[in-house]
């Protein structure tokens, strides 16, 4: 059963819940950004806010936006979150090392579980339908996304609303520094095209999709279908690919272009053109984690920047990283690595 | 299927142990907290023994959770025989993480000391320890829905497989104690300070355990092609959110009616087809209230036998899932129903009463396991005899 | 006890995070829970906040309860609570 994308929504280090990213992105040059954030007021009262932190909120409201005018029943909310709260964990973590284990404050352990993003959606919606949560590092999303998939492919459900979630606090910012996650000096745009060393810089992502089996005039994209393998051989990833393309029948050559997550990491950067060159030594390459950030929510806005092109119809200068055939863009691989261990390699189609 | 809980290592332990009536729930001995008036319910090896167990170097970097992971893991592949010359998905429900570690030397992170530990706090850190093991899986997946996690990764495993992303997958849980669970289920005041009482008038809470339990999944035309004996059939499944609170279950139990009534309907089954429930009984007012809610609304006047192992096992809660799912399975083929212990009178807006001593000889079909999480993530299995 | 009436007030919209409410704007008597019952005023607080209630006896005045059930007679208005902890305060 074809799966389209209906909608969908961010907010990220980009302004949020819009597409100005596309035709008037902010530069974003440095080591750490937070997220951008919208009026929360428009999507949640007070009085049901005021135990959730911001990543609850943005989670809403990037949820509500996505589902907007959307009038039909929702059988699925799938969330993907790396660390899920963790700005809240770390309170009362904060609170149990400071204190001792006395009076530790409640609301904050609640939503130190990652399931609270996609069950606080639930509550918000009313949606009595699966609900499930992944949080599998820089593939998060994309497992989820696969669940999803897995589903529509069953004919067990025709709608999903499928998320990413994460923060970046400072506490956790520093903590990753420690171990490089990082680069030392500020990252520039420069450092994308020529890494020289390792590390990236931090961004905060909160994104929602609608998808469901019903083209519409809004509609995005058709995902043609998504495979998720852990350290694949070169074969076995040649393999998924083909496997790609061939469901939805078309040749390397039509590809128009591939989404990859290129963060000015030497040894993250050259992952993708060890794995893409020997496949589409042509093909034109798209990057945006120099728009977004790096973070275990980031792969979700490769989704988000293809799909955008797809309905739009164009590939902006500003996201081209490699420069192929410039045909108006109809099949867009995305593709995405952590750490070489868990790929995801997807294919948009409109 | 393999498995590891405070009742011990390996499926003859933990049979040995249900069948003799004998819980494991105690004092902490390896948890450093300062609440051991807590009644627990802990695996008695330490990390270092089951490094050694594992025969793993002294130095690696690894915590508890995964450490539970690995034994489980091992288990379920030596008694599958699952080789990597099949495509197979690693689908894992953790919540804790690296928490034990992170919980002591999160200070020190910041020093810059242990720092070898901070790649180790995130779920998925986890997953790729304990898949490792396996000589090469085709993709991996890690869940957290809180107390219904492995339940979720045996589904996820199940719609792999049906359409057709693997061939073969391995599924199920690991937690292991943390101080900051502990405390979060005691910030909550839900933690029984006696053994707890699943569906008892005066339950009082429940009781942390930790484990890890694995099961090896694959389609019958799988299985008989490697020349396997399957154990049974994972018949129904399915997953529901009850949408009311973040930690309270609904009145009327909508959620977990949903995924009861879903797994029947996946499974082409009456509710009178159901021979045991191991029910997800935590022991707390609100769930054992709302689970009794649901159990009648699905079963009406005949409700099966059903117990609550956790009366066991304590509450391993993201391994509680897969936990469950291994005793429903020794249930199935043992032909064994498990007690309900320390239950003594039944909640009066429901009247039901669990089965409170293990009963053997009985012929089991089909057997039901429920289990429920925070934010209303509630999810329910059907094991089947092979007919 | 109005003094410290009004200084629980303060507290509770600090620790439930009550955004826009002021302690002027809290009945003495008014009920903290309405038991999901939109047609009673007060405060809608839920189970939650009533744990934190807990917390809040518990760090700023000395008050242990041993069971979240016995929060219910105690929390029914800020003046009930007041009266608890003026009669059962350590500190």
């Amino acid at each position: 059963m074809a799966v389209y994308i209906q909608s969908a929504a961010q907010i990220t280090i980009q302004s949020p819940l819009c597409d100005d990213w596309f035709t008037s992105p902010i530069r974003r040059e440095g080591r750490y950004f937070r997220s951008v954030e919208p009026d929360f007021k428009a999507f949640i009262d007070p009085m049901a806010s005021r135990r959730m932190g911001r990543l609850l909120k943005r989670a809403i409201a990037s949820a509500m936006t996505a589902l907007d005018g959307y009038e039909a029943p929702l059988d699925a909310i799938v969330t993907g979150t790396g660390l899920g709260c963790i700005e809240t964990t770390e309170k009362f973590l904060n609170a149990m090392l400071r204190d001792g284990e006395q009076a530790l404050p409640p609301s904050f352990f609640m939503q130190s579980t990652h399931n609270t993003i996609g069950s606080v959606i639930a509550q918000r919606l009313k949606c009595h339908g699966y609900n499930n949560t992944f949080t599998h590092r820089g593939t998060s999303f994309d497992c989820a996304l696969q669940d999803a998939l897995a589903q529509f492919e069953l004919n067990d459900i025709s709608s999903a609303l499928v998320c990413a979630n994460d923060e970046m606090t400072e506490a956790y910012f520093q903590l990753f520094d420690q171990i490089g996650y990082w680069k030392a000096e500020e990252v520039t745009e420069a450092m994308f095209h020529h890494p020289t060393t390792e590390g990236s810089f931090a961004g905060e992502v909160s994104a929602a999709f609608l998808l469901n089996t019903q083209p519409t005039q809004q509609t995005f994209c058709r995902i043609e279908g998504l495979e998720v393998l852990f350290e694949p051989t070169d074969e076995r990833f040649r393999q998924a690919v083909e496997a790609l393309l061939g469901k939805a029948d078309i040749s390397r050559e039509e590809v128009d272009a591939v989404v990859c997550g290129y963060n000015a990491d030497r040894t993250n950067d050259e992952v993708y053109t060890r794995r893409l060159m020997p496949l589409f030594p042509q093909t034109t390459q798209i990057y945006y984690k120099h728009l977004f950030g790096e973070g275990f929510s980031a792969s979700a806005m490769g989704y988000y920047v293809a799909a955008t092109c797809l309905k739009r119809g164009e590939i902006p200068a500003h996201i081209r990283f490699k420069e192929g055939k410039t045909a108006q863009p109809k099949h867009i691989l995305v593709y995405n690595h952590f750490q070489d261990k868990d790929h995801s390699i997807a294919l948009l189609s409109c | 299927m393999g498995i590891i809980c405070g009742l011990g290592c390996g499926t003859q332990a933990v049979y040995d142990a249900l069948r003799a009536g004998k819980p494991a729930i105690g004092t902490v001995r390896h948890l450093r907290t300062s609440h051991t008036e807590l009644p627990v319910s802990e695996v008695a090896v330490s990390n270092e023994e089951m490094i050694e167990m594992l025969h793993l170097p002294s130095d690696r970097v690894v915590t508890r959770t995964p450490l539970l992971g690995m034994v489980a893991f091992q288990q379920a592949l030596r008694q599958s025989g699952l080789t990597d010359s099949v495509r197979t998905a690693f689908v894992n429900g953790t919540t804790v993480g690296g928490m034990e570690k992170s919980e002591q030397y999160y200070l020190e992170f910041f020093e810059g000391k242990h720092t070898e530990y901070i790649a180790a706090h995130d779920c998925g850190a986890g997953t790729e320890q304990i898949g490792r093991l396996f000589g090469h899986l085709d993709a991996m997946y890690t869940i957290s829905t809180a107390c219904s996690s492995a339940t979720n990764a045996l589904i996820m495993g199940a719609n792999l497989i049906k359409s057709g992303k693997a061939d073969a997958a391995i599924v199920g849980g690991t937690e292991s104690l943390s101080k900051f669970h502990l405390n979060g289920f005691n910030s909550l005041m839900i933690l029984d300070h006696e053994p707890c009482k699943p569906f008892d008038k005066n339950r009082n809470g429940l009781n942390l355990g930790e484990g890890a339990a694995y099961l090896v999944i694959e389609t019958a035309e799988s299985a008989q092609k490697r020349g396997a004996t399957p154990l049974c059939e994972l018949s129904g499944y399915a997953n529901a959110c009850d949408a009311y609170h973040q930690t309270a279950t609904s009145p009327e139990g909508e959620g977990p009616f949903l995924a009861m009534t879903g797994a029947l309907n996946k499974a082409g089954l009456k509710p009178a087809d159901i021979d045991y429930i191991n029910a997800h009984g935590t022991g707390t007012g609100n769930n054992d209230l709302c689970e009794s809610v649901a159990i009648k609304r699905v079963f009406g006047e005949y409700v099966p036998p059903f117990s609550s192992t956790k009366s066991f096992t304590g509450h391993t809660t993201s391994a509680a899932g897969a936990v469950e799912a291994v005793i429903s399975i020794l249930s199935l083929t043992n032909g064994f129903i498990p007690a309900n212990l320390n239950f003594s009178s039944a909640i009066e807006e429901s009247g039901l009463i669990p089965v409170t001593k293990g009963v053997g000889d009985v012929e089991l079909r089909h057997v039901m396991s429920n289990s429920f999480g925070f934010g209303g993530n509630d999810s329910s299995c059907i094991f089947s005899k092979i007919s | 006890m109005n003094e410290l009436i009004s200084t629980l007030k303060q507290e509770i919209i600090e620790v439930l995070n009550l955004e826009g409410m002021t302690p002027d704007g809290i009945d003495d008597n008014a009920p903290l829970f309405n038991g999901g019952d939109p047609s009673v005023a007060g405060l809608g607080l839920d189970s939650i906040d009533a744990l934190e209630l807990i917390v809040l006896m518990e760090r700023n005045y000395g008050i242990k309860l041993k069971n979240a059930s016995e929060g219910k007679e105690i929390f029914k208005s800020v003046a009930t609570m007041a009266d608890y902890i003026s009669k059962n305060r350590t500190k």
